[in-house]
């Protein structure tokens, strides 16, 4: 088992209303094998046996399907592993000796709360505008009672992949959510089930986005690359569709 | 009113900046083909020229049109940079960017302004130039000058670089993305620039190298 010594820089921030800064921390003895949330795991063990404050940070799942985990490691949202969520990322990418540099996704839509914690609850409002299908059925239809191309079912299932992590956010230059609620868009559009709806979803969901005091999107496409789930930007074009055809025809 | 929503939203401004690109885009088109003529002689050149302003109204028009296309592309796109850097200024101690080459998204506003100093000495050259004297002329005498003419190829170049991100940019802003397409647009995105640069600037070459003094 090899094992690498690092020296951390992380963001402290005492809660929403304070001045954070970066805290230099050195941390020996840690091993390849442990994934990035460990190495902090570690870290915090030691901060507590030392009395201090240990670093706050979000995680749930720790397999990478919950979208909770995520930080900015020297500059890139998840690290450097591509379509690799934080808590999959693993020491190994690391070299002994490394400096790196750990800041919470920031945007203006993501308030921080305590150090590495952001407030993602901007986007828990941009699904509550739209993003559902409100049909009150009985029972489970007939799984082949609507036929779907296999295709239109795998590019809907391509962006139902994404896990609401907001690195999409993190990443982009201009602090846009583009990625995400055109994902959860593309889902919904692509299915008979959400057809119906589908104008006035484009409508509200661009709308509650626009609110919430995310960015706009100059194509710089940061998002996709950084994207542990891979959702591709053709999600954005779909709901640039969505949305100027919705804007044009019934906005 | 949905007009108002339209232009409010994000993705109805986006919408603004493509269709205003593409205006500019086509406008750029015709301004090459009626450039193209110095290739082939003074006579014809001057004489594509003349044609044009022997109609004044069709000239008015359409350089009022593009004066407004411009307007709006530049007030819009000024305004979306200056929202977007209250959303976004300096926001890590480390910042990385993945993408490949971010250069030319990254210098937008910066090349666009580029263009528009240089769209400004340019309608003050030649729209403005003086009078009776043949346009042909005028051009020989300000692109004689080598840095005038360097200027030109300066201002060409920032051209490439904005539509080395813009034309691509445009495209997915209409929702143009296939992946039986994406290919032919990643590919045009590389030739439409160099178009342009290759045509203007050997425009600018040929005079202020002093190959054209015979023009
Ligand atoms: C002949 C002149 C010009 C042409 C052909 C042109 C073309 C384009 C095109 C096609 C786009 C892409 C639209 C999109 O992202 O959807 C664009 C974007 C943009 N242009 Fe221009 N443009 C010109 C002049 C200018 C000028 C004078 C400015 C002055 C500031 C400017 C600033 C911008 C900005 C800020 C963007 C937005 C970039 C982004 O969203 O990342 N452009 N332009
Ligand atoms: S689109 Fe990707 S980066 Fe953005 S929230 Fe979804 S999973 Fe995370
Ligand atoms: S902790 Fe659930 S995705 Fe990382």
């Amino acid at each position: 088992m090899s094992t690498i010594d690092l020296t951390l820089q992380i963001w402290r921030q005492k809660d929403s209303d304070s001045q954070g800064h970066l805290q230099i921390y050195t941390l020996g003895g840690i091993s390849t094998d442990m994934s990035f949330l460990e190495m902090l795991d570690v870290l915090n063990e030691k901060l507590t046996k030392e009395g201090k404050d240990p670093v706050a940070f979000d995680h749930d799942c720790r397999e990478g399907i919950c979208g909770m985990c995520g930080s900015v490691i020297n500059g890139v949202a998840h690290g450097p592993e591509k379509e690799t969520t934080l808590c999959q990322l693993h020491m190994r990418n690391f070299k002994n000796g490394d400096v790196l540099v750990i800041e919470p996704f920031r945007s203006r839509a993501f308030p921080i709360r305590k150090d590495l914690i952001v407030d993602r609850s901007a986007f828990d409002r941009i699904i509550q505008s739209g993003g559902y299908v409100s049909v009150n059925t009985g029972g489970t239809p007939d799984g082949n009672a609507v036929p779907i191309p296999a295709k239109t079912a795998e590019l809907a299932m391509d962006a139902a992949a994404c896990i609401g992590c907001g690195a999409c956010v993190a990443a982009c230059p201009n602090g846009a959510a583009m990625l995400f609620t055109s994902a959860k868009v593309s889902q919904l559009c692509l299915l008979p089930q959400g057809k119906t709806e589908r104008k006035a979803r484009a409508l509200a969901m661009v709308a509650t986005m626009d609110e919430e005091g995310f960015g706009y999107c100059s194509n710089a496409r940061e998002c996709e690359a950084v994207c542990p789930k891979g959702i591709s930007i053709s999600n954005i074009a779909r709901m640039n569709r969505e949305y100027l055809k919705a804007v044009l025809l019934e906005g | 009113m949905w007009f108002v929503r339209f232009v409010s939203s994000s993705i109805g401004k986006k919408a603004i900046m493509a269709l205003s690109g593409l205006m500019l885009l086509l406008f750029l088109c015709s301004h090459a083909a009626g450039n193209a003529t110095i290739y082939m002689s003074r006579a014809v050149f001057q004489g594509y020229a003349d044609e044009l302003h022997s109609h004044p109204l069709i000239v008015l028009i359409f350089s009022s049109g593009i004066f407004l296309v411009f307007l709006v592309h530049i007030c819009v796109g000024i305004l979306l940079f200056l929202q977007n850097r209250q959303t976004a200024a300096s926001r890590y101690s480390v910042s990385t960017r993945v993408v490949a080459n971010p250069l030319a998204s990254k210098t937008m506003p910066y090349s666009g302004l580029c263009i528009l100093v240089f769209v400004l000495v340019h309608v003050s050259g030649f729209a403005f130039g003086p009078e009776h004297e043949p346009i042909a002329e005028t051009v020989k005498r300000l692109l004689g000058h080598f840095f005038y003419g360097l200027f030109y190829l300066v201002a060409f170049a920032a051209l490439a670089l904005h539509l080395s991100h813009g034309f691509w940019s445009m495209l997915q802003t209409f929702g143009v993305n296939h992946p039986r397409y994406n290919p032919l647009i990643a590919k045009s995105t590389l030739v439409v620039p160099l178009f342009f640069l290759l045509l203007f600037g050997g425009i600018a070459l040929y005079f202020m190298t002093g190959i054209g003094a015979s023009f």
